[in-house]
């Protein structure tokens, strides 16, 4: 069995990819892929950790999570549809009628 | 299996059906009938907020004890419906025709619903699917207005931080539930925690991802620009109701389950609030949108609100827990009416706008406009004005009361520092609620405006009742607020 130390790296790698992919990206897109590297990389902990402590719900907060995160996808989608049919682009650049 | 055993059983959650019968009743209405929708909301919301407070002192838990029922939820339920039935009664005027009314009320409905699942989550899986529930929501209802590139905007602002900030609670929670192997908050707060780097982690994780929907700084960024950019209705739910989402499920997340890690996350909300009130204050000063001011005077109230959680970790005497914990409560309250009913008054200004076809050179919501507006709109100019000194702080309003019990739980926990900054800030507060005032009674009117909408009337006249009373006459809901917050002892 894999420890489950090596897990939990693989998930903290796989989370700091995301959190640099979402300060780096420029496109709406790229964020949202980002997003879901984040979430999937805690569903990697729920999954590793339900299987250190012989515990089914962890797997079953992966599985909800794993749903959220399609439905979040979807309205994020829908948003950036929208933005397109503005402005003709996703680039979060132009993104900048509201500020102080 | 029949209604009499489903009724005992699961009657707790009847609230809840109601409102989601209620929300897919629209739906399909809507298809046909576009004119009832927002009566039918209303009614719903009505029926829900009548079985909620019907069943305040319950106390049950459903469902492998992943849902409680106890007067601390049904608090919450009610804020939250009250905030929902004001936005209602103000959007049959502001939505009045718009073909996808059906949709709005639809989701008004549902993120409500979501949001009332928190208030009774008692297990991190309830609570992450119940605080996702409310969040989407509320992301597709800030876009709301898509031919407005600045709904659009704010819609897309609070999408990406809301996401990012679920994805950071999440991992946060994996680590808890790696660390004790339970994600239920009842075996959560008998643990004994070893402190270690993951503990931290995941209380550093917690907080972040709770923190960005609660609006505290550092985590505030997307409140601005989304309180500004949302549709102004869509605004009043946002800042008096999701908001408050944020607070339940820290209340219950930090303060109910973690609490054996309180010395930690004491220096870390003391920080943080202090921070949050100053920097909230500090910037509403300079601003010339007053749904913009109104979004950082929200976020220096979500400072003195958080100041409940630096007492609790502070001190160990149950009466200034109790203080603390039922000032908060009475805060929260209180601040839904005055933030609700002030954007509520701000949007029917935008709205009488854009019905008179008034063309302006600057932003509907700019100052500017509100010149003179005791004279062209006598009530929305008085509320609004009661809705800020509220806000400040002035007595004989709920703004005031909720300040005295929370502040003064500071200086019984020997917190007296804490009080200090606190009260520094409310005075400072006043300069810039005082600055709206003045302009609304005593500078000229610019333009003429053809009467108030009736709908924004009524709901702002709801919020005002609901201030002046929590100010006036606050025995009972203070002593509410005391039982209720009797949870946390």
């Amino acid at each position: 069995m894999i420890p489950v130390m090596y897990v939990l790296a693989l998930a903290m790698t796989v989370f700091a990819i995301g959190v640099f992919g979402m300060v780096s990206a420029r496109s709406g897109i790229r964020m949202m892929m980002s997003i879901e590297l984040m979430l999937n990389s805690a569903n990697i902990n729920l999954v590793a950790f339900s299987n250190y402590h012989d515990d089914p719900s962890g797997q079953v907060f992966a599985l909800f999570s794993i749903a959220l995160a399609a439905a979040e996808a979807v309205v994020g989608f829908a948003i950036l549809l929208m933005i397109f049919r503005h402005r003709g682009a996703i680039n979060v650049d132009t993104i900048n009628m509201l500020r102080w | 299996m029949n209604v009499d055993w489903i009724l005992s059983n699961y009657g707790v959650l009847l609230p809840e059906a109601v409102l989601t019968l209620f929300a897919f009743a629209i739906l399909l209405i809507g298809l046909k009938y576009r004119s009832v929708l927002g009566y039918l909301a209303f009614v719903g919301a009505v029926v829900s907020l009548g079985l909620v407070i019907m069943n305040f002192s319950v106390n049950a838990t459903l469902l492998y004890n992943s849902l409680v029922f106890d007067p601390l939820s049904q608090f919450f339920k009610v804020v939250f419906l009250l905030v929902t039935l004001l936005t209602i009664i103000a959007s049959i005027r502001y939505y009045h025709g718009n073909v996808h009314q059906g949709e709005y009320y639809f989701l008004l409905l549902i993120a409500t619903v979501g949001m009332m699942f928190v208030a009774s989550a008692n297990d991190l899986v309830s609570l992450f699917v119940a605080f996702e529930l409310g969040s989407i929501a509320t992301y597709v209802l800030a876009a709301f207005d898509k031919d407005n590139p600045r709904s659009i905007e704010a819609g897309f602002k609070y999408f990406m931080i809301g996401a990012l900030s679920s994805a950071i609670l999440l991992l946060g929670m994996s680590l808890l539930y790696g660390i004790t192997g339970t994600t239920n908050f009842t075996a959560l707060s008998q643990m004994s925690f070893e402190m270690s780097g993951y503990t931290l982690a995941a209380l550093v994780l917690i907080i972040a991802g709770l923190g960005f929907k609660m609006a505290l700084v550092p985590f505030h960024m997307w409140a601005p620009d989304t309180y500004q950019g949302a549709p102004t209705v869509v605004s009043a739910m946002l800042a008096a109701g999701s908001k408050k989402m944020g607070f339940v499920a820290a209340f219950k997340l930090i303060i109910l389950a973690l609490i054996a890690l309180r010395t930690e996350w004491y220096m870390v909300f003391a920080i943080i609030s202090v921070i949050t009130m100053t920097y909230g204050n500090l910037v509403a000063l300079t601003q010339r949108s007053l749904k913009r001011m109104l979004a950082y005077s929200s976020i220096a109230q979500a400072g003195y609100i958080a100041m409940a959680f630096v007492v609790v970790s502070h001190t160990n005497v149950d009466s200034v827990v109790n203080l603390a914990m039922g000032g908060a409560l009475f805060y929260i309250l209180s601040h839904a009416f005055m933030k609700g009913g002030a954007f509520l008054a701000v949007g029917a200004v935008g709205y009488m706008l854009l019905r008179d076809r008034i063309k302006v050179d600057v932003e509907e919501d700019d100052i500017d406009n509100f010149a003179g507006l005791s004279k062209t709109a006598p009530i929305t100019a008085f509320s609004l004005a009661v809705f800020l000194f509220a806000l400040a702080g002035i007595p004989l309003t709920a703004g005031f009361v909720s300040k005295l019990l929370i502040f003064s739980s500071a200086i019984y926990g020997g917190l007296a520092w804490l009080a200090v900054i606190a009260i520094l800030n409310s005075a400072l507060s006043l300069f810039y609620y005082a600055r709206v005032v003045k302009v609304m009674y005593w500078d000229k009117p610019k333009f003429v405006l053809k009467g108030e909408p009736t709908a924004y009337v009524v709901a702002v006249l709801l919020a005002l009742l609901g201030t002046v009373l929590l100010g006036v006459y606050p025995g009972p809901f203070v002593d509410v607020a005391m039982k209720v917050a009797e949870v946390f002892l």
